[in-house]
C-alpha cells in the first residue's frame, strides 16, 4: 500500500455495510482501506495500520464499538473516529461522545454525509 | 396504515386471499398520487428537494409532509392543500377490492361493520379511518394493535411495516398470529434485544425469498444465499431493531442488542408466549418471529 495515501479503517460486522462504504469512499478520494468485522480485530488493525480515519459500528461480535473506541483513543488520542450505527440511542450517543468520538452517524447513512466528513478531514 | 390493518383483518377472517389483497393494494397504489409529485406539480418543491425528503424518510420516523414543513420547503397551509389533492386522487382499499372483483359491495360493508364492532371503534374513530389519510389513524390502530398484541409488540410491528415500506416493498401485508407450533426455516436471521425488556426477534424464510429479500434491501444483483445475501438480510434486521431501540430510547427506555446471527435449516421450538408476523410481500412471504 502507498504510504502517502490516507488510511481509513472500516469496522462493521456486515459485509454489505463495508462494501457500500468502500464503494462510497472510492468516489471521494484515493484511500488505503482496511476492513474489520469484529470489535477485537478493529483494535488489532487500528494498532497495525494507525489509520487517519475510522468508521466504527457499535453492535459487533467480540467487543462492542464503544469499548473499541476507548481502546483506540488510548492508543492515539487525536484519531478521528466516526461512529456509524443503527442504534443511535441516547445512551450510545452519550457514551460515544464521552469516549471521544468525532461524530455519530445513524444508519442508514447518505453519501452526502460521508462526503462531508471526507471533505472536512482530508 | 389502515390498508395494512384492515387487509390483515380480511385475511385472518378468510374473506380474501393474500394474492387478492396484494392485487388490490397495487391497484390502490397506482391510483394514489404521491405527495412529492403533487408538491413538484404545484411548484412548491424542486425534484431535488423531494429526493432529499425521501432520503430523510429512510431514517427519520416521520411523514413526507412533516419533514418538508420542518425543512421550510412548504408551509402548513400548502401541506393541507397537498393532502386535499391527494385525497381526491386516492382510492380506498375497500373500493379497490370491489373494483378488482375480490369483494362485493355488500361483503365489504359487512366486513367494515364487523371490523368496527370487533375493535370497539366509535363512529367518530371509524370516520377518521374512512378518510385514510389522517394523522389520527396511526394512533387509533396503534391502540387497537395494543389490544391485540400489547404495546411493545404493537409498536414493534407498526415500525416493521414502515421499514418494510421504506426499504424493501411498497405494499407489505402482515398477518399476526400466536406462535403455536415449532417453526423450521431454511434461512433464519435472529437478533436479541435486552435490557429492561428482553426480546428475541427473527426473520424465517425459504431460500428463494431470502435471496430476493437480500437483493431488494442491498439494491445489488444477488442471486445466491451467499455471504453478501446473509449480510443484507442481517443488516435489515439490525437496522430495523436499531431504529426500534432509538424510538424506545426517546421514550425513556434504554435497550441494547446483540449482533445478528444468520443460520441455515434451523428449527425454533414453540417457546410459549410468542407471535409470528407473516409478512406477505409482492416478491414472497416470510415470518417475523417475536418472542
Amino acid at each position: 500500500m502507498s504510504s502517502n495515501r490516507p488510511t481509513i479503517l472500516i469496522c462493521d460486522d456486515s459485509l454489505l455495510v463495508r462494501k457500500k462504504m468502500k464503494d462510497c469512499l472510492k468516489e471521494y478520494g484515493d484511500f488505503n482501506i482496511v476492513e474489520a468485522s469484529t470489535g477485537q480485530s478493529s483494535i488489532e488493525l487500528f494498532k497495525q495500520y494507525e489509520p487517519d480515519l475510522v468508521f466504527l459500528d457499535i453492535v459487533m461480535p467480540d467487543k462492542n464499538g464503544i469499548e473499541a473506541l476507548k481502546e483506540m483513543m488510548a492508543v492515539k488520542k487525536d484519531v478521528k473516529v466516526i461512529m456509524l450505527s443503527s442504534s443511535g440511542t441516547k445512551s450510545h450517543l452519550k457514551a460515544a461522545m464521552d469516549a471521544g468520538a468525532h461524530d455519530f452517524i445513524q444508519k442508514p447513512w447518505e453519501k452526502s454525509q460521508i462526503e462531508h466528513i471526507i471533505r472536512n478531514i482530508f | 396504515m389502515f390498508s395494512q390493518y384492515f387487509g390483515n383483518y380480511l385475511l385472518n377472517r378468510g374473506l380474501i386471499r393474500p394474492d387478492q389483497l396484494t392485487d388490490a393494494l397495487e391497484y390502490q397504489r397506482s391510483m394514489r398520487l404521491k405527495l412529492g409529485v403533487i408538491a413538484v406539480n404545484a411548484g412548491y418543491m424542486t425534484p431535488a428537494q423531494v429526493e432529499e425528503i425521501h432520503n430523510m424518510q429512510k431514517k427519520a420516523d416521520k411523514r413526507f409532509g412533516e419533514l418538508a414543513v420542518e425543512k421550510g420547503y412548504i408551509t402548513e397551509q400548502q401541506l393541507e392543500e397537498m393532502l386535499a389533492t391527494q385525497k381526491q386522487g386516492h382510492l380506498m382499499l375497500g373500493q379497490a377490492l370491489v373494483d378488482r372483483g375480490h369483494l362485493t359491495i355488500e361483503q365489504l360493508q359487512e366486513a367494515l361493520e364487523n371490523y368496527r364492532k370487533e375493535y370497539g371503534m366509535s363512529s367518530r374513530q371509524f370516520n377518521v379511518v374512512g378518510k385514510d389519510d389522517s394523522l389520527q389513524i396511526e394512533q387509533i390502530f396503534r391502540d387497537h394493535g395494543e389490544a391485540l398484541l400489547g404495546k411493545l409488540y404493537s409498536d414493534y410491528v407498526t415500525l416493521l411495516i414502515k421499514n418494510l415500506i421504506r426499504f424493501v416493498d411498497d405494499n407489505p401485508i402482515v398477518e399476526i398470529n400466536q406462535f403455536r407450533s415449532d417453526i423450521t426455516a431454511q434461512w433464519f436471521v435472529s437478533q436479541e434485544i435486552y435490557g429492561k425488556i428482553n426480546m428475541f426477534t427473527a426473520i424465517a424464510c425459504d431460500r428463494d425469498v431470502f435471496v430476493k429479500f437480500a437483493a431488494k434491501f442491498a439494491q445489488e444483483d444477488i442471486t445466491e444465499p451467499d455471504e453478501l445475501a446473509q449480510a443484507s438480510v442481517g443488516e435489515f434486521l439490525n437496522l430495523h431493531n436499531g431504529i426500534f431501540l432509538v424510538n424506545m430510547s426517546n421514550n425513556g427506555v434504554e435497550l441494547e442488542m446483540n449482533p445478528q446471527q444468520v443460520e441455515q435449516n434451523r428449527t425454533l421450538a414453540n417457546p410459549g408466549k410468542a407471535y409470528v408476523v407473516t409478512c406477505h410481500m409482492t416478491w414472497g412471504r416470510f415470518d417475523m418471529i417475536l418472542v
